[in-house]
């Protein structure tokens, strides 16, 4: 994660340096374009105080922070010839920095308000029964999974490779990252999974992976036609 | 029996496994008019919205597909056997929303307007399929730009992108938040 998580204003949803000033400014009900920069500085200075102990890590992006509002402030003691008309006030790049952040975090929560409302709604999954008789599903053999993966090789290697890099594939790493991707997915295109895979060695193990989770009937593969392309289906009752 | 055109387009629905669209629904039954089949669609999802249904019919990503009631999502759970479907983290969804308001933008961009950077949030969201990889930007470095996917609106719900909360509702909630009462 790349926020500095542990960071705890006593209300919910801040975090990051934007949020302590958005978090200060509204609770000073200050108007966003008006910031009095010394008195932000000097709130946050008293909350490092509080804190005693710093972490440099977490602690040095709100001293960025701080270190630009001063920056700013001093911008703006210092007079200035061309002041008004060309130059910008420094304050302006804060503001609209600050008012598109709040906008993106009022958005966000409208989002997740969707989001809340949508995981109660659930969509069938599984592909609809055929019963067209020019096609049914029918489960593949090894043999034709096997075959199809000889042709992919093939193809692979037909393609341009430059360099093989000495990387482990884990087995059960594999395994994880595609059911991972059939929860996702809900079924992959086996000529497509293997053609996403950086390398012949990826490829293999993939298909070692995939060979695995059909034997303990984690997946299953099933064929629409002769010569189709076969899907990888996680087997419904395994989803949870 | 005359066929009725309802009960056509209430099959189409069914058997697919994508929204399906009101371009796709007109190709096939041509020998209907549009205002025919807009009617008979509104007919439809009415009958659906009504109370003597489990299951209702909703428009996302431009079409339409049949989906449980959120009142009933404890049992579907029971069934599937899911906790809960797993949402996306906080920082996944502001980097989201960035994209969603401000495509195409590149990471950099991104990384700016959320004051953090966002290279890990930004993965997720690839691999969930929330955004895109469109192009490269003409600029020094060629960074690529981002999208949001269909995906992205049948997660939200949303039926296209001018469906998204528009920035004068932004700003009024932003407002309100200021001056409570």
């Amino acid at each position: 994660m790349e926020e500095a998580r542990e960071y705890q204003v006593n209300l919910e949803v801040f975090q990051g340096p934007l949020d302590l000033l958005l978090f200060l400014i509204r609770k000073k009900k200050i108007s966003i374009h008006d910031i009095p920069i010394a008195s932000i500085t000097r709130e946050y200075l008293d909350y490092l105080d509080r804190k005693g102990r710093i972490n440099l890590e977490r602690e040095g992006e709100f001293l960025l922070i701080a270190a630009l509002l001063i920056y700013i402030k001093s911008q703006m003691l210092l007079p200035r010839e061309s002041m008004g008309e060309e130059e910008e006030d420094p304050r302006n790049i804060l503001v609209s920095r600050l008012l598109d952040y709040q906008k993106i975090k009022t958005a966000s929560t409208l989002l997740r308000e969707k989001e809340d409302k949508q995981m109660r709604l659930w969509q069938r999954t599984a592909p609809p029964l055929q019963s067209n008789d020019e096609y049914e599903l029918s489960e593949v053999s090894l043999f034709d999974l096997a075959e199809a993966f000889l042709t992919l090789m093939k193809k692979k290697e037909r393609g341009n490779f430059r360099l093989i890099n000495g990387k482990d594939f884990s087995l059960e790493e594999k395994m994880k990252e595609l059911i991972d991707l059939l929860k996702e997915r809900k079924f992959l295109d086996f000529m497509e999974f293997f053609y996403s895979q950086e390398s012949i060695e990826a490829a293999l193990v993939s298909f070692f992976c995939l060979l695995e989770l059909i034997k303990t009937g984690i997946v299953i593969a099933v064929q629409k036609s002769l010569f189709d392309s076969i899907e990888v289906w996680l087997r419904q009752e395994i989803r949870s | 029996m005359r066929t009725r055109l309802k009960d056509v387009i209430e099959s189409l629905i069914f058997i697919s496994l994508e929204p399906l669209t009101l371009e796709k629904i007109k190709g096939i039954c041509t020998e209907f008019s549009e205002k025919e089949i807009e009617d008979a669609i509104k007919e439809l999802t009415e009958n659906y919205s009504s109370n003597q249904r489990g299951i209702q019919i909703i428009q996302a990503a431009g079409g339409y597909l049949f989906s449980t009631k959120s009142e009933h999502d404890q049992w579907v759970r029971r069934l599937l056997k899911l906790e809960q479907k797993n949402k996306l983290s906080h920082a996944a969804l502001e980097t989201l929303a960035t994209v969603a308001y401000h495509q195409p933008i590149t990471l950099a961009e991104i990384s700016a307007l959320r004051g953090v950077d966002a290279t890990h949030s930004l993965k997720t969201l690839l691999q969930r399929k929330l955004v895109k990889i469109t192009g490269r930007k003409k600029s020094p470095g060629r960074p690529l730009i981002y999208r949001t996917t269909d995906r992205f609106l049948t997660y939200f719900g949303l039926i296209s992108l001018n469906d998204l909360p528009t920035e004068e509702e932004i700003i009024k909630i932003l407002d309100e938040e200021k001056n409570p009462d």
